[in-house]
């Protein structure tokens, strides 16, 4: 019986500190400055073709989706 | 960058430019985009100064994050979506043709 009431409390102890870890974890990384609502800052920045394009390009004409991924050669 | 691809044809019909933004050089994106089969730009934010404007800049991989986000055609952030929710597109997809219907 106190052995198994010992086991319970270990378990909730680590199951604490882990889910502890996990919320430091994601506090490392903060929120993106830019969130729904604002206005997106323009950028002009080259395409692999050597381009320049600007996100106003696309103003009044289209949606843009802008996808920042980390790394090329990388899935996602 | 291979999601959105699989779904451009529904994105720019619904009046949607997909661009890609990494701090990788333009000859790697060339490289990476003729491997995948990406047609769309994919846009080369060497030294990070648009990443860190947006706030997506990962000072511990000195790289961006995976951010997605959906600007309307006024220029305004409609959507945002962070790390492993912003690699699947579908739900991008269903407010472009929502937004579309509107118009």
């Amino acid at each position: 019986m106190r052995k198994s009431i010992l086991s319970v409390l270990v378990t909730a102890l680590l199951l604490v500190s882990a889910s502890t870890a996990y919320a430091a974890d994601q506090n490392s990384t903060p929120e993106p400055k830019i969130k729904v609502g604002d206005a997106a800052p323009d950028f002009s920045l080259r395409d692999q073709t050597g381009k320049e394009v600007k996100l106003s390009d696309f103003r009044g004409k289209k949606n843009v989706v802008l996808a920042f991924y980390v790394f090329a050669f990388t899935g996602g | 960058m291979k999601a959105f691809q699989d779904q451009l044809k529904k994105l720019e019909g619904a009046d949607t430019q997909v661009l890609g933004v990494s701090m990788d050089s333009p000859f790697a994106n060339k490289a990476w985009a003729a491997q995948i089969g990406v047609t769309f730009p994919l846009l080369s934010d060497m030294g990070g100064d648009t990443s860190k404007e947006y706030g997506v800049y990962n000072s511990t991989y000195k790289a961006a994050r995976r951010v997605t986000y959906l600007i309307d055609k006024e220029g305004k952030v409609v959507e945002m979506q962070k790390d492993r929710d912003a690699i699947d597109p579908s739900s991008v997809v269903t407010s472009c043709e929502r937004r579309k219907m509107k118009s």
